[in-house]
């Protein structure tokens, strides 16, 4: 059966962004997710094309089926037929750095051309002008999943140059450079933002466009970017939602605690 | 014959009067889940000053503790009011310079109450390589270590072992001797409540020894390394305890909102911690419809 699309008046870029994030998402995959957007994803493909997909937060909650939208990664709305409710030394340690987990989502306040991520210090380390949350698992997270898609907002001073404070690990300074530092799992493979969706290039792990958000031009993605962006020659748009993942993600986020409606 | 029950009960007061000005916390708790925040109100209410604090992730009760001053040092991965914003006290108390952080991620403080656990110095993990987290030191002399393992030739990085002065858990329900269950996720409390030299165990409520003897095996932390027992209900409200209260998120909410300011966080800390003078008073404040509001809804653990 064919795939019907939503008009892209039909939906907004967070429901966009969310439909992206749930597409890394395959079936079978261990996933290891936070709250916000990451959990609507997750939430999104179990209902859709990953019914296998295991979800795991770092807090302990193990296999989860919440039914309702959880605001903490301890959330016991996280413990609804969950298979497990654990500990941090087994999802961290036994189960991420083990080597069973496929994917983990992260959030950025800062993100390099390397995929590098800050979420620590805004300003110096000496005189920071905003202390962030910090690794939290995120450290973990980025060293040890196989894959790691990062969902963030697109600006200019979050896409930079240089990192105010480094956190998690992409691929640091370029080929070879976590392998070189001890780091075994993949690395960054995909960032979706409120514009596109970017990738890294194979060679040079530098961060790639590769797909653009529909009504968003490649001009104004590089106007929102410090780094220097590899531009493909032909950039497809980005596959828009369906109307099933639409009326899916309204029935999972139905009072908008993550995705405000109307747009 | 068995050796009678030992009672290690002692009162909320009674427990935080042990800590000294300047002692080391393990602080239990994962984010939203099961927070000692009784306990925290009470370091308040008793003044207590220049206390280091480790956790892997805390919140609203750490915020309330830097708020306060009784904290000047934390070794943490994590803090936030999550679904919310950054903690508001511990911003500008770091804009004041009254507070110092050393970074860690979740797993390497994990693994630090782990390794003080098990009585080693350091444990090695594969995370923090490559990063600031290696290259940037706050406070501590030596905050870890590359090695290359002698066996493999691989990269670990070492970080130390924590045996901090009282580790300071709460707990689903415990007997008075401190035998304890902990129901939902355990976050790093397993360890954490194993590395103190003193053992502080606060629970929901206190249990007939004979009913943790029928189940064993939900026994999480056993007595053996319990010094005090502290019977706590609604002890992390308006955080949550799994199986017994949800969060209360309008006055989660209502505190992030109010103590964006200096003389907001006052009145908050005035109002429902240093004007009443007790975990009950403090209760009583909330109201009992209140918190009959956020009771779980069992078969729903919130």
């Amino acid at each position: 059966m064919a795939k019907k699309y939503a008009k892209p008046e039909e939906f907004n870029t967070l429901e966009l962004m969310a439909v992206c994030g749930s597409k890394q998402i395959n079936n079978g995959d261990v996933v290891f997710i936070g709250t916000g957007l990451p959990l609507i994803a997750a939430m999104l493909a179990k209902k859709t094309h990953a019914p296998g997909a295991k979800i795991v937060y770092e807090a302990g909650f193990i296999d989860s089926n919440a039914k309702e939208i959880a605001l903490s990664i301890a959330d016991s709305r996280l413990g609804y037929r969950a298979s497990g409710a654990i500990g941090l030394i087994e999802t961290l340690g036994l189960m991420l750095q083990g080597g069973h987990v496929d994917l983990g989502f992260v959030g950025a306040a800062q993100i390099d051309e390397y995929g590098n991520i800050n979420t620590t210090y805004i300003g110096s380390f000496e005189k920071p002008t905003t202390r962030l949350p910090g690794s939290g698992g995120g450290n973990d997270i980025v060293s040890s999943a196989k894959r790691i898609v990062v969902i963030m907002t697109h600006e200019k001073r979050k896409m930079v140059k240089k990192l105010d404070y480094l956190t998690s690990p992409g691929f640091l300074d370029g080929p070879g450079a976590r392998e070189k530092a001890g780091l075994r799992g993949g690395g960054p493979s995909l960032v979706v933002t409120n514009l596109c969706q970017m990738d890294f290039d194979p060679e040079t792990k530098r961060i790639r466009l590769a797909t653009v958000h529909p009504g968003v031009s490649v001009q104004q993605i590089l106007e929102n970017t410090s780094f220097d962006l590899i531009v493909p020659k032909d950039v497809p748009t980005t596959e828009l939602p369906t109307h099933e993942e639409l009326v899916l993600l309204r029935e999972i986020d139905p009072h908008g605690i993550y995705i405000p409606r109307p747009k | 014959m068995e050796a009678p029950v030992e009672d290690k009960r002692i009162s909320l007061k009674e427990a935080v009067k042990l800590v000294p000005d300047g002692a080391h916390l393990f602080w239990g708790g994962f984010g939203f889940q099961r927070p000692p925040m009784a306990f925290a109100h009470e370091l308040v209410r008793q003044k207590k000053q220049n206390l280091t604090i480790y956790t892997c992730g805390s919140e609203m009760e750490l915020d309330i503790l830097v708020g306060a001053r009784v904290v000047s040092r934390l070794e943490m991965a994590f803090y936030a009011i999550e679904g919310i914003g950054l903690a508001p006290n511990i911003q500008r108390r770091i804009r004041e310079g009254v507070i110092q952080i050393e970074d860690y991620s979740n797993l390497a403080m994990a693994l630090r109450f782990l390794g003080g656990a098990l009585g080693v110095p350091f444990m090695p993990l594969k995370s923090m390589l490559g990063t600031d987290m290696l290259a940037k030191t706050r406070f501590r002399t030596k905050k870890a270590e590359v090695m290359v393992c002698p066996f493999t030739g691989e990269k670990v990085v070492l970080v130390p072992s924590v045996r901090p002065d009282f580790s300071i858990v709460h707990a689903s329900r415990v007997d008075m001797e401190g035998n304890a269950q902990i129901d939902g996720i355990k976050g790093e409390d397993v360890e954490g409540a194993r590395a103190g030299k003193k053992v502080i165990v606060l629970a929901e409520e206190i249990v007939d020894t004979e009913f943790i003897r029928s189940q064993p095996d939900q026994t999480v932390i056993p007595n053996i390394y319990v010094t005090h027992v502290v019977e706590c209900p609604w002890g992390s409200f308006p955080m949550m305890v799994y199986n017994y209260y949800d969060y209360d998120m309008e006055h989660v909410r209502m505190y992030y909102e109010q103590c964006k300011t200096e003389e907001g966080w006052q009145k908050y800390c005035e109002e429902y911690i240093t004007s009443v003078n007790s975990h009950i008073e403090f209760l009583q404040k909330i109201g009992i419809k209140r918190l009959m509001k956020h009771k779980a809804k069992k078969p729903l653990p919130y």
